[in-house]
């Protein structure tokens, strides 16, 4: 009996000693958010594979709910507790960097050899006003035009290069199609996207060379007139406009009831199943000066305070930049791999909306790095947007508004 | 026509109808989501032009086997259960005894206290989450059921408090006297006559508790998400930034409103049993 | 005078000795009296500590700080000017559009969605108050929509009223009610009491719950008795039903107001407050000031607007019951 309780006692302390030994070699943890559209994925195998690679990381990988990711991230980082490394998005990084809570990159990438395998245009879009670089990019998300080849057939209309090119075919297609209009606006959160294409490629820029706000310039006036008027006055969107969101917007083109919208690569397989080659995409149209699409990006930063663990959230971000990997997440996530040596990818069935991405890669462009633009895109534009579709108040007044929300 | 007959004809007028047509309203959407959860993916869709589909051609079960077998909907249940269950004991425990104290003593601070519990409610919670997340931070407890259990058994204080003394004014005085008079001292008096009696409006404030918890998101969001996973997180996560994971999302919503529904079947009956047991007691 | 809600308040059997209890009157009441008023009785406190410990640290720490950022230059990403700058932020609240849009939609919120959700409630309750044998179910299930997490919530009435594909919409075209189909939530006239119908659906079993629970409180010998006195249904109703009924229903009242007032997750997930800003209440903006503005500063003096406007809804009560606890 007193045998066998030493024995115990031996084999606890032996136990401990080995377990203890264990933990002294120090398994950094990464604490990362990220978030998916499709619940049905995650991230284990990506972070198997890391965490072959590097035995002395362990990924505590966390799917914080795309609805409140944004808020989650700002309370954690204002209580002083924000995750180590995290998913976020380009119209966060003015609010995150004057907040102190993102760290530079430049160090790392001046050592990384996968720098010069990221598509060019990305860094440029990616870099913060004040030069440094803290985002490093994960994905690319560029918007496009997607339309119904057979619809274009039957009335035999052409691609438009131009806006109002643009609004003839879509006029025509109203007119001419039952149950059907020709474009499906986004006139709720997130339909800058689609403002932006027409009003911002036409004149209108938030900010001169000095830095004044002249987004209530006469000619962003008048393109923004030409905006409302295609709900307003030529009604060419369904009457549900100022209420719909993407699942809205996607929706009415995958019943039937628009001909075109506008929207990136992660609706491509939807769309793709339910109208095969009947569905298709072109570069959207030119504005009266030049053309403008969003780049919907996701990016990864690093948040950790301390040197340790910043290394190792490097060591992972960097590897889901990395051409293999960063495939691998973009396959997860339905989206378009930012490496150089992903080009040639093959997406089969949706080849069409991956060239329509690239095409439209050259004018791919971002609003202006300013701390008041998350609430710009959340509030400010839906609010006055919604205001103006509904005749509430005049082109010149909102535009007046979304200025002082940058003067104030 | 018989008496019988016609009282059975008034009674499906001034009754059953009325009451199947209130419990349709209530059912309605939940009905609706139990549609869409067995449509394969888009199934309800249907192109411009066609009438609404009130039943897809070919219901499926596939979403609830995706629910369990790859989202790992059972561990968010549990997780739901003990949060929602402990926060009940727990909460009621608090406001019982804070309610019986305003119920049934007269004390100085009573009205500011009582006061408090309500302005204490007035404010939008999403403030209060910064010095909130910091304080769990501090105690060690993020992540953790406690953490969430804490919260929400502190955040319905004020409701469950004020609520209960109601109930409790409602019952007369000279009962639990009377038991004092008969050798029992306040705290017995308190379990012996008291909460018997108030036992419907103990059973509605546990109900409350209960359901705010199982509920609820902005707490669970920010303070747990990780080891701890409540269904309202889980279910959000089921809506993307370009895609809602539509049938899948009222799949998890038919299934979280099942335990919530067995479980209050077998409870409501408490629901009337207090004054009458009451009654026979005094 | 006794005031209505305090001569109810002691049900019937208990009403004599209570009242001589109150007035500390006859000698037979002394007796047990002197355990209700004892001087420096420590009793009442030590039951009260618990939830009041619990509730300081948990709610009140965390709002005296967000009260403590009302009056200061708060906004997050701007660390190096945040300052004390005393009551600037509320007159700035004074001069906002928005501020008193969002005022005049939660007085339309709160109001209507309580009085929407007390009727339905207190049908529902006296309904499911008679015997009938499927009335545990019908008990059961019309908890549902109060089980439901508020994004499904939300998530449903959205498609339901939706103006292409809508259900609701369908349904009415149907039955004749609507020619055509409606946007409801892309109008600024109906996009308000469409959510509120939506928070209604989602509120009104609460109150059958409460009422009900209520109702049992009521003996069963004041109807038999009224029975015998040949009263109709209706009498019963206001005179025995209503008035017991009533402290436990205005304190359901009370509490809901503050919480309907709250409530933000439905309107933001079904609107967005929107269009324009014909859904933004009170809480609602200032969760938009604080989450995508970062200014938490005015978001703070939007929260204590919306303090001080519940208080003055809710003050004629408090001082009614507060008055009523004075005589005693």
């Amino acid at each position: 009996m007193k045998k066998l309780t030493m024995l115990l006692i031996l084999a606890v302390v032996t136990g401990g000693l080995l377990f203890g030994a264990g933990a002294r070699e120090e398994v950094q943890t990464v604490e990362f958010w990220y978030h998916l559209d499709d619940p049905e994925q995650n991230l284990d195998e990506l972070i198997d594979l890391f965490e072959a690679e590097n035995p002395d990381i362990r990924i505590d990988a966390v799917h914080v709910p795309w609805g409140s990711f944004h808020d989650d991230l700002i309370t954690a980082v204002a209580a002083g507790n924000p995750p180590d490394a995290a998913q976020v998005k380009l119209w966060w990084q003015p609010q995150l960097v004057e907040m102190n809570a993102l760290q530079p990159l430049d160090g790392y990438l001046a050592d990384w050899d996968g720098y010069d395998d990221v598509l060019d245009d990305l860094w440029e879009l990616t870099m913060h006003s004040d030069g440094n670089q803290y985002y490093l990019p994960l994905q690319m998300v560029i918007l496009y035009m997607y339309y119904r080849v057979d619809v274009f057939d039957e009335l035999g209309l052409e691609i438009p290069e131009t806006k109002e090119a643009f609004l003839d075919v879509a006029r025509t297609i109203t007119e001419e199609k039952e149950n059907m209009y020709g474009f499906g606006i986004r006139g709720a959160r997130g339909g800058h996207d689609y403002w932006g294409s027409f009003v911002l490629s036409s004149g209108a820029e938030f900010f001169d060379d000095q830095g004044n706000v002249v987004l209530d310039s006469p000619e962003a006036v008048e393109a923004n007139q030409w905006y409302i008027d295609l709900y307003h006055e030529h009604q060419v969107s369904p009457p549900t406009t100022p209420a719909d969101g993407f699942v809205e917007v996607i929706d009415n083109m995958l019943t039937g009831r628009t001909a075109m919208t506008i929207h990136h690569i992660g609706s491509a397989q939807q769309m793709h199943n339910q109208f095969g080659e009947d569905i298709s995409a072109f570069p959207v149209p030119a504005g009266t000066v030049d053309r403008w699409t969003s780049f919907g990006d996701e990016q990864t930063a690093i948040l950790a305070r301390d040197q340790a663990t910043q290394d190792a959230a490097w060591k992972w971000i960097s590897f889901l930049a990395t051409a293999e990997y960063n495939q691998m997440w973009n396959d997860i996530s339905g989206q378009v791999s930012i490496n150089k040596s992903n080009e040639d990818v093959d997406y089969g069935d949706i080849n069409r909306f991956l060239e329509a991405t690239l095409d439209s890669t050259p004018f791919a462009q971002i609003l202006p790095p300013h701390p008041r633009i998350a609430e710009f895109v959340e509030s400010t534009w839906p609010a006055e947007m919604q205001r103006a579709f509904q005749g509430e108040i005049t082109s010149e007044q909102m535009m007046r508004n979304l200025a002082n929300h940058f003067r104030d | 026509m018989g008496y019988e007959e016609r009282n059975s004809i008034k009674r499906l007028f001034t009754l059953h109808l009325p009451v199947l047509v209130i419990t349709l309203f209530a059912i309605g959407p939940y009905i609706w989501s139990f549609i869409t959860s067995i449509s394969p993916p888009g199934g309800m869709r249907v192109q411009a032009g066609e009438a609404i589909r009130y039943f897809p051609e070919s219901p499926t079960i596939f979403n609830y086997v995706r629910l369990f077998d790859r989202i790992n909907f059972l561990q968010n249940l549990v997780d739901s259960m003990v949060v929602a269950t402990f926060a009940m004991l727990f909460g009621l425990s608090l406001s019982l005894t804070a309610s019986f104290s305003f119920s049934r003593f007269r004390f100085p601070g009573r009205k500011y206290f009582m006061l408090q519990f309500l302005v204490i409610n007035m404010f939008p919670v999403v403030l209060l989450l910064i010095p909130l997340f910091w304080i769990m931070g501090r105690m060690g407890i993020t992540d953790t059921y406690l953490a969430l259990v804490l919260a929400y058994a502190t955040f319905t204080i004020p409701f469950s408090t004020w609520m209960m003394t109601s109930f409790f004014n409602a019952i007369p005085k000279s009962l639990d006297e009377q038991a004092q008079i008969d050798g029992c001292n306040r705290f017995q008096a308190m379990i012996r006559i008291v909460i018997p009696i108030a036992m419907p409006g103990i059973v509605a404030t546990g109900i409350y508790i209960f359901i705010t918890a199982w509920n609820e998101f902005v707490f669970a969001s920010v303070l747990t998400g990780r080891s701890v996973q409540t269904i309202p997180v889980a279910l959000q996560r089921m809506v993307g930034q370009h895609e809602i994971a539509w049938e899948l999302l009222t799949a998890g919503s038919v299934v979280s409103a099942l335990p919530v529904i067995i479980l209050f079947f077998f409870i409501q009956k408490r629901l009337i049993s207090g004054m009458t047991a009451g009654a026979i007691k005094s | 005078m006794k005031s209505r809600s305090q001569a109810v308040l002691p049900v019937l059997k208990g009403k004599k000795e209570s009242r001589l209890i109150e007035r500390g009157g006859s000698e037979n009441a002394d007796m047990s009296n002197q355990h209700y008023k004892r001087k420096r009785d420590l009793y009442p406190y030590s039951l009260l500590s618990p939830a009041l410990i619990g509730a300081t640290l948990i709610i009140l720490v965390p709002m005296l700080f967000a009260l403590g950022l009302s009056f200061m230059n708060y906004v997050l990403y701007r660390p190096q000017d945040h300052a004390f700058v005393a009551l600037q932020n509320y007159r700035r609240a004074l001069g906002d559009e928005i501020f008193w849009l969002s005022v005049r939609n939660t007085f339309i919120w709160v109001i209507g969605v309580i009085a929407l959700q007390v009727l339905l409630g207190f049908i529902t309750a006296l309904f499911l108050n008679r015997r009938f044998w499927w009335r545990g179910i019908a008990r059961s299930l019309i908890l549902i929509p109060w089980v439901t997490p508020s994004v499904i919530t939300a998530l449903m009435w959205r498609f339901m009223l939706d103006g292409n594909t809508g259900v609701i919409n369908d349904l009415l075209v149907r039955l004749g009610f609507l020619n055509e189909y409606v946007p409801w939530l892309a109008r600024s006239s109906s996009a308000l009491p469409s959510v509120m119908i939506a928070l209604m659906w989602q509120g009104f079993p609460f109150f059958s719950v409460m009422i009900l629970a209520g109702l049992q409180a009521i003996p069963q010998e004041l109807y038999e008795v009224a029975e015998v006195d040949g009263a109709k249904v209706h009498q019963k109703f206001y005179r025995i039903t209503l008035p017991l009924v009533m402290p436990i229903l205005l304190t359901a009242v009370l509490l809901r107001t503050i919480w309907v007032a709250n409530s933000l997750d439905i309107i933001f997930i079904m609107t967005g407050g929107g269009p324009g800003y014909s859904t933004y209440t009170l809480p609602l903006y200032s969760y938009i000031r604080a989450y995508s503005g970062l200014d938490f500063g005015y978001a703070s003096t939007l929260a204590v607007y919306l303090t001080i406007i519940l208080v003055m809804l809710i003050a004629a009560y408090v001082i009614r019951v507060m008055r009523t606890e004075d005589l005693h």
